[in-house]
């Protein structure tokens, strides 16, 4: 990982002195300074109050993205393989892209529940476009020469897919994982807004209710580092695989 | 023995006329026959006719006796760029025609360190295709195309990217190759030089059709002095006479 240059540091504490200058002239209710938001993430962390909703919402998280990937994944590498199938359901995959899915969290507590299925589901199907539009299109636009090279070989239509067509299109559908994750977090906090008091965002919503302004604010860095942690991951997942990609650009 | 047989083929892309337009060509068993032409002539469109990987409209192609419906596990294959998998080690894209059909033994290891050796390669098994130069990614796709100790050769302008120098040292390493192991080429190529060079027999194409065959007659192996006899000049200069007689 590249260190971080010494001029972003300062920015970042330049932006933390002029944070606490102005949160100083105004009510906590308004814009709590950044020390009483340290204190009040540190006091949550310790005394194990967060601890459950971290649980929760990463575990809601990983599932949805998890289930979403994977069936986009699936679907993706059908649609790309069959020209019938491809041409029969995008004309309906472009239209639901163009519900607002998240508009549909309150849909999903009345059929799925105040527990965890429900958010489950809206993450999912957040992670889910992203993974289907990258596979398929990898799947589609595979090297014709290399095609060729494999249909020279006798490779079997199956071979080509899981020998070629797949691992070359892997940079292309790391790229929809990318994508995938950070609305993940998006869908799981949508879902705990709607309904249930597990969670963080569910956290957010009980702070508001609260007048607390430092926990919602703690909440908010816990998101965070929560959503760079896991496009961490991602990140190190595609300089494995990408790594051989990476040099050639290199040089 | 006629190895490749062409008898009076013809091909069409759906809707444009003919690509290939009665073309009959045989090549004895060992010969290298190399095909020249401009670019868009069709030449490429024969190799992948005889290669199986197209069907033909008319007539028919016999390898070694049986007819071209499918591509042969006889034949290997060269396409104009490396087309090397970049996930692989230089090794596994060389062992990748025998992964395809069944499990890697250590006898097949050996057999692809050695072609590996012939070609220079020795050092580089471990990298990855990114890691090459130009050269010698040209020199793993040739490995790959003779692992299976192919008895029919196709390859479709495989130094067209490479420098000079470097393609007269692999243009020297395929005929030695070809030479060891007895292998029938058809080489397409629109360098004229590098055609005379290679080859037993050149034809010319244009349009569809072959315009143009002569017998190289030059002694064998070839060697340096033999790009600069007059007798290489000379016939250079007919083919390109040739080759560009609709303009004058």
């Amino acid at each position: 990982m590249k260190r971080f240059p010494l001029y972003s540091v300062l920015l970042f504490l330049i932006l933390l002195f002029v944070w606490e200058i102005s949160a100083r002239s105004m009510s906590e209710l308004v814009l709590p300074g950044p020390f009483v938001i340290f204190r009040t993430l540190l006091d949550g962390i310790k005394s194990g109050y967060f601890t459950p909703h971290i649980i929760r919402t990463t575990l809601e998280v990983i599932l949805g993205l998890f289930f979403g990937g994977l069936f986009g994944f699936m679907t993706g590498i059908i649609m790309g393989e069959i020209v019938f199938l491809r041409k029969l359901l995008f004309p309906y995959i472009i239209a639901s892209q163009a519900v607002p899915k998240l508009a549909l969290a309150p849909l999903f507590i009345l059929w799925f529940g105040f527990g965890m299925t429900s958010k489950v589901v809206i993450t999912a199907l957040i992670c889910f476009f992203p993974l289907l539009e990258n596979t398929v299109t990898a799947i589609k636009y595979t090297d014709k020469q290399k095609q060729e090279l494999f249909r020279m070989l006798g490779a079997s239509r199956w071979k080509i897919l899981i020998q070629l067509k797949i691992p070359a299109g892997m940079p292309g559908i790391i790229a929809g994982l990318r994508v995938a994750v950070v609305l993940a977090i998006v869908g799981a906090v949508i879902g705990e807004f709607v309904g249930g008091s597990d969670g963080l965002g569910a956290v957010i919503i009980a702070s508001q209710g609260m007048m607390d302004t430092p926990l919602m604010f703690a909440t908010l860095i816990l998101l965070t580092a929560m959503g760079m942690i896991l496009y961490r991951v991602v990140q190190l997942l595609e300089k494995k695989w990408l790594i051989r990609f990476m040099k050639e650009k290199e040089k | 023995m006629v190895f490749l047989l062409v008898n009076d083929v013809t091909y069409s892309y759906q809707g444009k006329g003919s690509v290939i337009n009665r073309v009959s060509w045989g090549i004895e068993e060992g010969e290298f026959h190399c095909l020249l032409g401009k670019s868009g002539c069709g030449k490429t469109t024969l190799l992948k006719l005889a290669a199986g990987l197209l069907q033909v409209d008319t007539g028919s192609i016999f390898l070694n006796g049986k007819e071209v419906v499918k591509p042969s596990p006889e034949a290997g294959f060269v396409f104009q760029s490396p087309t090397l998998l970049e996930w692989k080690t230089v090794m596994d894209n060389v062992l990748l025609p025998v992964s395809l059909r069944r499990k890697v033994t250590t006898k097949d290891r050996e057999n692809a360190m050695k072609l590996l050796e012939t070609v220079g390669l020795a050092e580089y098994i471990q990298r990855y295709p990114a890691q090459l130069s130009g050269g010698q990614q040209s020199r793993v796709a040739i490995a790959r195309a003779l692992i299976q100790q192919p008895s029919m050769m196709f390859l479709d302008e495989p130094f067209a990217a490479l420098d000079a120098i470097t393609r007269e040292e692999l243009q020297d390493d395929l005929l030695k190759i070809c030479k060891q192991q007895n292998t029938t080429v058809l080489f397409i190529t629109h360098d004229i030089s590098e055609a005379v060079y290679l080859s037993d027999r050149i034809a010319v194409m244009d349009q569809g059709s072959i315009i143009y065959q002569t017998a190289v007659q030059l002694s064998k192996p070839r060697t340096v002095e033999v790009r600069y006899s007059p007798y290489f000049n000379d016939l250079c200069l007919d083919v390109r006479q040739v080759m560009g007689a609709e303009r004058s």
